[in-house]
């Protein structure tokens, strides 16, 4: 018997088999239960209706280091129709997809309400099999089809032998629906129950005393919550005292934009839904003169049209946090897969130089607290500031104790900005050269003092020059900024394990929980490693890397993307060799394609591997996909 | 001196000194100039409370020659940063100040989707139908008042800005002549009392590339609206724009003005102690 310790994969199809309606009620349920829950490989299409979705979780007792491999213990295929016009195909995407992924011994469950589906090569490898008319009993005994997923929740706690009482679930229908849902409760309870009947019914006819598998619950310390990405970075920008976001739809980022647009208001703030890229970014950029503390968030395609106004922002020395949801690129690229393709661009894009600083979150908690740090540091240095995410992190959810957002608030401290007091004073110079690089800075509506201010090259005062003096003072000025930022506030990667000697696993973004897993799996195999992750990529903080790699034996760069952006950056800053473990097939790092990449490239002397070859395991016909 | 000279006088400081403008003698935003300074005289407006975004090109300029915190960033972007920053703080007195080329061409989208949202901020087009910064290359308002040749691809027919206004749905729709400053002071106060998005189109001819609508010309074409002129009726304005254009002249004065019902909005907080009591448990809720 297996005791919290599994994963389940919940597969159907689009918008029609409310694929993440069961595993959102199944992960709150897990977490109030004192149950650990990682989720970071939401699988759904860029499209509306029809495509396969799927949602695996691991559930386990103690904090899961990873989402692991492809492999899961516990299959839930919601699809319950057969394809009539492609009878070798039938419409059941979950289990031929992800079928020859469970492990010997697991758990089937599938909607079996137009029929049995063939699973015998499965049940020879011992997985355990249940068949369950869901939308059946759904429609024909409840009258109500929604309920079919309650049916199959009901069945799969029964499976797990968790919430046996249904008292766990009732209290989450309870407070979904209030009081005046009192007969959805009792519908959704007796969908929960008929369901729960059928896998008795099945275990009682094999002999099954139970699937070898059980979740059980444990008690906790304090409450937690299970969030993405998205919600963590909203969470963390409004309580950084954002107040004013701006963003156009589109995936993966367009969830912030939803919450903003649901909460702002209720702190006083205000988002907007822009007509397009550029108008998000220049009227974030608006309400930042106007010296709100003020972003836009989108993902490659839409960062990449508002690239020109990164200059007006880093010119005219405005705060602006600008939010990329990487995705796979370029252009339309892959809407809901994910890549770390853009830190070359926020790094380098635009004409001409400015001062700007990236940052980018690892795990969905820094989603959290890196938002706090993005909008200090903007104030601080009056520049854009790039905060990266990418569709894993964004869609990836996690339980994360309470007391972890309250321990890691910072209270908002405002940079820079003066009041009538300073302004009174004579000499106030917008843009004034200081040794910093940083200038005073006045909000309009104050009263002492005005600005100029303009993307033009300007004087202290802020009117346009082409004085070659007062040019070269201003440049310098603003790029000044970046060293005291590499004084004052750059920091350097986060090191797990003992650099000395070892073979060093680098990395930035969504890869971290993968790499550290790999690295646990490497020194079972009698490997060490040290992994070596970048939060703050630029400006470059050189003189705390360079010192740190030099003291490892191999520096493996492990990015999803082609080119290997983050190795092409520290071999520019650092005139160190990079080896990399290069992944961009559209799904996120497995574990195994980093120990198996690490081996590879350890004993044939490679520079490079280019993981992600294996098929999906049966391609079925293509479905159309949109932006 | 008279109170309303010390204001005028006020609206000179903080700025760049008057023989240092950069613009032609003659230029048509000379004009522009006085009427704004007048404008803002008139109605008592402190400069620390005017945000004044400038567009690129000669009329942008404006924008540091007179008082007042000024903004300047993209080709196209004023009206949206204008926006961004009368939602941020709607206390603030926000006017874009930008060409035809930048209002009509690249920032027509900004342009269309403003009169849509209605920000209560007053734009001034400065409109002389060519791009006289980059030396007269023909603006989306190039032709105005030429016979209808043969049109192209390359040389299709003028814009009408009062009228692409009225159909994206400004709720203020004016017309001015800088030739007229005293006018245009007029119609300018009125735009800035106006709670909504206010368009201005102002005829400010480029002397040195357009030989054609010169002073001149449009001292022929302008007339202003009957007394009578009803510029709440939208109706109204479609016909009165038509019969000018029947008799082939131009109307100056404000041919549409109708407020929309509006929420208002308080500035956002942005000093520290505004940021400092901030309860998180209405989003923790929704995750547990």
């Amino acid at each position: 018997m297996v005791v919290n310790n599994l994963k389940l994969l919940v597969g159907g199809v689009q918008l029609r088999d409310g694929v993440t309606t069961v595993t959102d009620i199944l992960g709150k349920m897990f977490v109030r239960a004192g149950l650990h829950v990682l989720a970071m490989e939401k699988g759904y299409a860029s499209t509306i209706y029809g495509a396969h979705q799927y949602d695996p979780m691991v559930v386990s007792a103690t904090p899961p280091l990873s989402y692991g491999d492809d492999r899961s213990d516990i299959l839930v295929a919601l699809e319950f129709d057969t394809n009539p016009d492609a009878p070798v195909q039938p419409n059941r995407d979950t289990i031929l997809r992800h079928g020859k992924n469970l492990a010997d011994g697991g758990v089937l469950l599938y909607d079996s309400t137009t029929g049995t589906v063939d699973v015998s090569d499965l049940e020879r490898r011992g997985v355990k099999v249940f068949p369950l008319p869901a939308r059946q009993i759904a429609l024909r005994e409840l009258k109500r089809e929604v309920v079919k997923n309650t049916v199959v929740t009901g069945a799969l706690l029964r499976l797990l032998e968790f919430d046996m009482d249904l008292a766990l679930f009732r209290q989450y229908l309870e407070e979904r629906f209030g009081r005046k849902g009192k007969d959805i409760v009792e519908l959704n309870l007796e969908a929960a129950r008929r369901g729960r009947a059928v896998i008795e019914e099945v275990l009682r006819a094999n002999g099954w005393r139970d699937v070898g598998y059980r979740l059980v619950p444990q008690p906790t310390t304090g409450r937690a919550v299970l969030l993405n990405g998205n919600d963590a970075l909203s969470m963390g920008a409004i309580l950084a005292g954002c107040r004013f976001y701006a963003g156009y739809p589109i995936t993966p980022a367009s969830a912030i934009l939803e919450f903003m647009e649901a909460h702002l208001p209720r702190y006083g703030g205000r988002a907007l839904q822009g007509q397009n890229e550029r108008e998000s970014i220049r009227a974030a950029i608006g309400a930042a003169v106007a010296g709100v503390r003020s972003a836009v968030g989108s993902s490659g395609p839409g960062i990449s049209l508002k690239v020109e106004e990164f200059g007006v922002a880093g010119v005219t020395e405005t705060p602006v946090v600008i939010i990329d949801t990487q995705r796979a690129g370029p252009s339309t690229g892959m809407p809901t897969k994910p890549e770390q393709g853009d830190l070359a661009m926020a790094v380098f894009a635009g004409h001409g130089e400015i001062p700007r600083i990236v940052l980018a979150a690892g795990t969905i908690e820094e989603c959290y607290t890196l938002a706090f740090e993005a909008f200090d540091l903007a104030d601080k240095y009056q520049c854009p500031v790039f905060l990266l995410s990418d569709l894993t992190l964004a869609d990836g959810r996690r339980d994360v104790p309470e007391e972890f957002f309250r321990t890691h608030r910072r209270p908002v401290v405002r940079h820079g900005l003066l009041r009538e007091a300073d302004l009174r004073q004579d000499g106030y110079r917008r843009y004034q050269i200081t040794e910093s690089g940083i200038s005073p800075r006045n909000v309009p509506g104050v009263p002492g003092g005005i600005f100029k201010s303009s993307g033009s090259e300007h004087d202290e005062q802020g009117m346009i020059t082409t004085d070659p003096p007062k040019r070269k003072a201003m440049v310098e000025k603003r790029m000044r900024k970046m060293q005291t930022y590499l004084k004052e506030d750059a920091k350097p990667p986060l090191v797990f394990g003992t650099p000395d000697g070892a073979v060093l696993l680098v990395g930035w973004g969504s890869t971290r929980l993968p790499m550290l897993d790999a690295q646990a799996r490497l020194h079972a195999e009698g490997l060490e490693t040290c992994v070596v992750h970048f939060t703050h990529l630029w400006p470059f903080p050189t003189h705390l890397v360079r010192p740190l790699l030099q003291r490892g034996k191999d520096i493996i760069v492990v990015e999803q993307n082609y080119a290997g952006q983050l190795a092409d950056l520290i071999q520019q800053e650092c005139l160190l060799p990079t080896r990399r473990i290069l992944k961009y097939n559209g799904r996120p790092f497995y574990t195994s394609d980093i120990t198996g990449g690490v081996r590879q490239l350890l004993t044939n002397g490679t520079r490079v591997v280019r993981v992600g070859d294996r098929a999906p395991a049966v391609v079925l016909e293509t479905v159309p996909e949109g932006d | 001196m008279s109170t309303a000279a010390v204001n005028q006088k006020l609206w000179e400081q903080n700025a760049t000194p008057k023989h240092r403008i950069q613009w032609c003698p003659g230029c048509g935003d000379f004009g522009v100039l006085n009427a704004l300074k007048a404008a803002l005289a008139r109605l008592e407006l402190m400069p620390h409370d005017v945000l004044l975004v400038g567009g690129i090109g000669c009329s942008g300029q404006i924008r540091n020659y007179l008082n007042g915190n000024a903004f300047h960033g993209t080709h196209g972007g004023a009206l949206a940063y204008a926006l961004g920053a009368k939602m941020a703080n709607p206390d603030l007195t926000v006017i874009a100040l930008a060409g035809d080329g930048d209002t009509l061409a690249i920032g027509i989208e900004n342009f269309v989707h403003v009169c849509r949202r209605d920000p209560a901020v007053t734009l001034l087009i400065m409109n002389n139908g060519v791009y006289g910064l980059t030396k007269g290359q023909k603006s989306p308002t190039h032709g105005l008042g030429m016979p209808q040749g043969v049109s192209t691809e390359e040389d299709p027919p003028f814009v009408d800005p009062l009228r692409l206004a009225l159909v994206c749905g400004a709720s203020f729709v004016a017309q001015t002549f800088s030739g007229d400053p005293k006018h245009s002071a007029d119609v300018l106060v009125e735009a800035l009392r106006h709670p909504g998005f206010a368009v201005i189109n102002d005829f400010s001819p480029c002397v040195t590339y357009n030989k054609f609508n010169t002073y001149d010309w449009y001292k022929e074409h302008v007339e202003h609206l009957p007394q009578d002129h009803d510029a709440s009726d939208r109706q109204a304005a479609w016909q009165l724009l038509d019969e000018f254009d029947g008799k082939g002249k131009l109307p100056l004065g404000i041919v549409y003005r109708h407020p929309r019902q509006r929420t208002a909005h308080r500035r956002l907080p942005l000093w520290d102690e505004e940021l400092a009591e901030v309860d998180p448990e209405p989003m923790l809720r929704l995750f547990r």
